[in-house]
């Protein structure tokens, strides 16, 4: 096809998963060094000899042998050792779309934690309070209550009906649980949830939405009903965190179902991987596994850095950490023995405070730095993200994508931001 | 060996017979022309075989033939064939008694044969002369068997007796037709005789004529054989008879120089060596009297542990003594430089110096002179003067060669890589802060100190902006910041503060101006700060304690109506001096504020539970800079400018005085197993002390530009910081073994860099996670920095 003869050339399959693009399967001739455009700009002719209806002009990404094709192709099999003799199998991919910046909440301090739901979005922020924003950027409710910096938040239900409901755990050492009658726009605390003897860093909702478990500094497990009605629930004064706000209403304290205790620093982060297991990552460099209803601690895998943040995918079932160092690992909790690290991704420049699994694309997660970059990742490609996502001038301490549409970052800049995702193509 | 003992004896024989003819000339000159008759038969020529039998006959009749008659014979023989030439051959006759062939003689000669002869010399000089003889006398008796073997009965000394006639002149027999008689007494009848006739036709025909000779004693003509010729020949021109004798035979050295273990000679002792003495009895005589009158005293009797100590040091003398190794040992001295051209009478023009360089050269001091003379230039070499200094130069020559001692040196052939100790590589020894992480911004001005609280969650510093703020460790968000008001005194700026260790206890120390201040700063477990403010409001003072007692530092709680009370403070020390230092004990009871200016109450030691405040030192022994309590142990340490002192608490007494070798130690560290300390110095130093071992350091690090400001060791991790002035924060590996014989091993791992130096100072403090290998740092530039 290439009229220079003298260069070397590399014969090529190309096959596709997407059955809209795919093409028959002929072998090209396609110089060594050519990259990822060129490669697109085939597919593209290709296609169109094919079939008139696509439009030409369509962004792909290439994958040899599970990875992506990210310098000139004769490098590529170069670094893989693979020979170029034979016929190299390509397989293309539509190119992920470019996350777009859309919005930008101001809080008036730090942005600690934040989790969307359908229309939502809430945040907690180190002035102690939670808020309420619309997916477009409207503030709804701005909701003190706990005397310390809020460190975590989660929907608890939050699909679409009257009342909603939400988790935040705090400095304060206190869970709060969280009813918001949408229509009137008013919030009200039903639960506290003491127990903790720290700031309460990280909770997890279980599927059936009835139970969450929550970690804290003070290195225990607590598993929570997260029932609107639980045995041992007592009423109490909510005392109010400054005479400013005079929210003295009635609310239950709610005591842990299950303490669990096994990490010897601080819980960071904790995940349902099932119905009744549950994951935490902490301080101390370890993964725990734990079987909640026989409350034990299942198995245990040991890292070397610190871990802050967690995520674990329905989709791959696998799961992404963010440590106290630069990289990103990939975990598989099913295997027992080998590498249980499956793959690191590198290339954030700072700690990675907090990392997100795509809700709907079993490839794809995002992750935020300390470096003020927040970045998507392919799991494919473990040297470079996908794309990078700059605007934030201080620490990212969260992301979020809960919304596929959406990716959340909340920084120590004050900021939340919005970024859309176009990811309708690719509904795996 | 063997041969020549023959022919030695051969030759004594007959040296012996010569003088023997002498003596008996006369008598064997009769005998003479007997002696002819001898012939030996057995090998008769062909030619001679008509004279066979007459031979045989002969022998049969005169079969005692001896060996002495044989040498007698051959005596003869020998005389008779140096006489037997006379006309035609060259031999002489010299012999008196030799005999005088007449020609009837010769024809008798010429009738004998030559082997017969020939037979007699071999006989005679071969040197198997007994063994042929019986050889062929066995012949001989096998031949005649019937008759008695002749020398059954003969003695080899006897006279020839074929013819026994004995020693008379044969003239006597002319007239006869026998010439003598045999043994048995037989006629032996003379041999015909032919005519001249006869004789000149012989002389003609027979070749064997010349060499034919006539036995007198037999009448028989004997040829001589060739052998017999050479005889005469040989003893003619005086040489050895025997031909075959070698005269150069080899040489074989019986008395050898070498020492024999048998004696070659072997004669007896002489008889004089039996006799006794006479002078060894004189002396023996004298020696008896001087005992008997006791002028000598007989030696004493050996006792036994003299003789028991009769051993000897088989190895002395391989020890050299001092001499001759000092002369084994010996260096030349030094050889004087050669003189160069600057020396030489005419030296080159660029030898020689200018003006200035003179002046220069004046100027200097003697020693520092480069020449210690000035080049001078002379046209010849008759006008150089003497030179002043050659005595003086000598002289010093002398001295410096006796002065100075010479000394063999020592070249070690070491590889330098060999020198540098063996370290593992900074990679294995991770983990260990390798980079910068997090920046903890606020402050306005210098950050003094920094201290971390037990759990690793929080972190307080204190500033020169008079503040001091409470930061989460993980997200660097300032959660707390207290301001101090600065009073009357001025700047107030933030010495030192100290997290109380113990887990239970919520409260931070502030050295600040001259007070040390208790805050609560109400972080973390909400349980403990409460529990805190609960046990210090519940102190109640006993009276009787504080009486009578000196009071050095003033207690002063905060009341809960206070404004400050808000800002978590809860106790005021108000001490007489400015406080540079605060540091708690590990069970967090006792604190420690150090006062520099203190003089002798520069070291005070507080309790926490009794509020009261006690001074251990009487004495000020120099300036404090800081003060350390053990881990686990009774001891407090404190740093003064140059020593370390470690004191027992409870003994109150010094167990320890460490010398630093520093000029001014700045900060202390001491690990968490209490045998180790690290000392950081002024002077860029920064030395490991190993308290088992020794007070000096076990080992000086100097890898810093500048002052270090602290140091501090890991609670967990085998690591220790040390920072700097320089901008750096230098992280060792500092691994303490169990075992004591082991020594710590200390390797730098990592130059961690990231304040920037402001107003001279760089890094001021640095302090590790409690539980990470994490170490945060604060600095001139306003912030703290957390390296992981």
């Amino acid at each position: 096809m290439m009229a220079d003869e003298n260069t070397p050339h590399v014969q090529a399959k190309f096959f596709t998963k997407q059955s809209q693009y795919s093409i028959p399967d002929t072998p090209y001739s396609v110089p060594a060094a050519v990259g990822t455009s060129e490669l697109s700009s085939l597919i593209n002719q290709i296609l169109k000899g094919s079939d008139d209806s696509v439009d030409a002009g369509i962004e792909f990404d290439f994958l040899l042998d599970g990875e992506f094709l990210r310098v000139p192709l004769d490098k590529h099999l170069e670094n893989r050792g693979v020979s170029s003799e034979d016929i190299v199998e390509i397989e293309f991919v539509e190119r992920q779309p470019a996350p777009k910046p859309e919005d930008s909440l101001l809080h008036d301090d730090w942005v600690s934690c934040l989790q969307g739901c359908k229309e939502c979005i809430l945040s907690g922020s180190y002035d102690n309070t939670v808020r309420i924003w619309t997916t477009t950027g409207a503030p709804l409710l701005t909701i003190p209550g706990h005397s310390a910096p809020v460190k975590c938040v989660k929907w608890l239900s939050g699909d679409g009906g009257p009342t909603c409901r939400f988790i935040s755990g705090s400095h304060d050492q206190t869970i709060l649980i969280w009813e918001w009658h949408r229509e009137e726009n008013s919030v009200e605390c039903v639960h506290a949830c003491r127990g903790h003897a720290g700031s309460v860093d990280c909770i997890a909702i279980n599927e059936e939405r009835d139970k969450f478990v929550s970690g804290s500094w003070d290195k225990m497990l607590k598993l929570w009903s997260a029932a609107a009605v639980a045995e041992g629930d007592q009423e109490e004064q909510l005392e109010a965190p400054t005479k400013k706000q005079k929210i003295s209403k009635k609310v239950q304290t709610r005591v842990p179902v299950l303490t669990l205790s096994g990490h010897t620093e601080g819980i960071s982060a904790a995940e349902w991987l099932s119905r009744s297991e549950v994951c935490t990552a902490s301080w101390d460099h370890t993964l725990r596994l734990w079987d909640m209803e026989k409350a034990t601690q299942t198995s245990q895998m040991q890292g070397t850095k610190v871990f802050l943040d967690m995520s674990y995918s329905l989709l791959n079932r696998q799961i992404v950490t963010a440590s106290a160092d630069r990289h990103l690992r990939l975990w598989d909790p099913r295997t027992t023995d080998g590498a249980i690290v499956k793959c690191t991704y590198t290339s954030h420049n700072g700690w990675v405070s907090s990392v997100s699994w795509s809700p709907v694309n079993q490839y794809l997660f995002i992750s935020g730095s300390y470096d003020t970059v927040m970045k998507l990742w392919d799991t494919r490609s473990p040297k470079a993200p996908l794309y990078n996502m700059s605007g934030h001038e201080e620490k990212i301490l969260a992301v979020d994508w809960s919304i596929p549409s959406l990716l959340l970052s909340g920084a120590a800049d004050n900021h939340l931001k919005v970024f859309q995702y176009n990811d309708e193509k690719h509904g795996t | 060996m063997f041969r020549l003992f023959i022919s030695g004896r051969a030759t004594r024989v007959l040296t012996s017979s010569s003088t023997r003819n002498r003596m008996s000339s006369k008598s064997r000159s009769k005998r003479k022309p007997d002696q002819f008759d001898f012939v030996d038969k057995g090998a008769n020529d062909s030619d001679s075989s008509e004279s066979e039998e007459s031979v045989y006959s002969g022998l049969e009749e005169e079969p005692d033939t001896s060996e002495e008659d044989q040498e007698q014979s051959s005596d003869q023989s020998d005389n008779d064939s140096s006489d037997n030439d006379d006309d035609d051959d060259d031999v002489t006759l010299d012999d008196k008694s030799g005999l005088e062939l007449s020609t009837e003689q010769r024809k008798e000669l010429s009738t004998a044969s030559d082997d017969e002869l020939n037979e007699i010399n071999d006989q005679r000089y071969t040197g198997n002369v007994k063994s042929q003889n019986r050889k062929q006398r066995k012949q001989i008796t096998v031949k005649t068997a019937d008759r008695p073997d002749e020398y059954d009965y003969d003695s080899s000394d006897e006279e020839d007796i074929r013819n026994t006639v004995g020693n008379i002149p044969l003239e006597w027999y002319r007239e006869y037709p026998h010439i003598g008689y045999d043994i048995e007494g037989n006629r032996l009848l003379k041999p015909e005789k032919g005519d001249q006739l006869d004789e000149f036709l012989n002389k003609m025909d027979n070749p064997n004529y010349w060499r034919t000779v006539t036995n007198k004693m037999t009448g028989q003509n004997v040829v001589l054989s060739k052998e017999d010729l050479g005889l005469i020949q040989n003893l003619q021109s005086s040489k050895h008879p025997d031909s075959m004798a070698e005269n150069y035979q080899p040489w074989i050295d019986f008395f050898t120089h070498e020492k024999m273990i048998h004696p070659v000679t072997n004669h007896p002792q002489h008889k004089r060596s039996f006799i006794p003495s006479k002078w060894e009895k004189l002396k023996v005589g004298q020696m008896v009297h001087a005992l008997k009158m006791g002028w000598m005293k007989p030696t004493k009797a050996k006792t036994e542990e003299e003789e028991e100590e009769n051993f000897y040091m088989l190895w002395k003398e391989d020890e050299e003594s001092e001499i001759t190794r000092r002369y084994r040992a010996h260096l030349p001295a030094p050889k004087m430089p050669l003189p160069s051209h600057a020396e030489s009478y005419n030296p080159p023009p660029e030898y020689l110096l200018t003006k200035e360089e003179e002046e220069k050269w004046q100027n200097m001091e003697p020693e520092e002179r480069r020449m210690n003379f000035l080049p001078q230039k002379y046209s010849s070499l008759r006008l150089v003067p003497a030179y002043k200094r050659f005595i003086n130069e000598r002289f010093e020559r002398c001295l410096d060669l006796y002065l100075c001692p010479r000394k063999p040196k020592i070249r070690m052939n070491i590889n330098p890589e060999d020198l540098i100790p063996k370290l593992p590589k900074p990679r294995d020894l991770q983990p260990f802060p390798t980079a910068q992480a997090i920046v903890y911004r606020g402050h306005s001005d210098i950050v003094r100190t920094i201290s971390v609280d037990p759990t690793g969650q929080w972190l307080v510093s204190g500033s020169d902006d008079g503040s001091v703020r409470f930061w989460e460790v993980s997200t660097g968000r300032c959660m707390k910041s207290i301001t101090m008001e600065t009073g009357s005194l001025g700047n107030m700026c933030i010495r030192s503060v100290a997290w109380n260790p113990h887990p239970d206890v919520s409260l931070v120390a502030i050295a600040m101006g001259q007070t040390v201040i208790l805050v609560n700063p109400g972080l973390g477990d909400k349980m403990v700060t409460n529990n805190t403010d609960n046990v210090l409001h519940s102190f109640s003072p006993t009276e009787e304690e504080s009486m009578g007692k000196k009071v050095y530092a003033d207690w002063s709680s905060i009341d809960t109506s206070d404004k400050r009370f808000e800002n978590g403070f809860r106790l005021l020390l108000q001490h007489p001096k400015e406080v540079s230092q605060v540091t708690w004990h590990g069970r967090g009871d006792y604190f420690a504020s150090v006062m520099p200016k203190g003089d002798s109450m520069s070291v005070l030691i507080h309790q926490l539970s009794r509020r009261r405040s006690q001074n251990p030192f009487n004495k000020s022994k120099g300036m404090v800079q800081c003060v350390l309590f053990h881990p686990v142990r009774p001891f407090l340490f404190v740093a003064t400018q140059r020593y370390v002192r470690v004191y027992n608490l409870l003994k109150q007494e010094l167990s320890k005085k460490l010398m630093t070798n520093c000029k001014w130690v700045s900060s202390m560290a001491v690990h968490s197993g209490g045998d180790n300390i690290i000392i950081g110095s002024y002077d860029c130093r920064l030395s490991w002390f190993d308290l088992d071992v020794s007070t000096k350091p076990y080992q000086t690090l100097r890898h810093h530009k500048r002052a270090v400001r602290a140091v501090n060791y890991h609670r967990k991790y085998p690591l220790f910081a040390s920072a700097s002035d320089d901008g750096t924060v230098i992280v060792c590996h500092g691994m303490v073994y169990n075992d004591l014989l082991k020594n710590p091993l200390i390797v730098p791992v990592k130059i961690l860099k990231g304040h920037a130096i402001s107003h001279d100072l760089g890094v001021l403090d640095c302090v590790f996670h409690p539980s990470q290998p994490w170490v945060f740092s604060c600095g001139a530039d306003t912030t703290i920095r957390l390296f992981t």
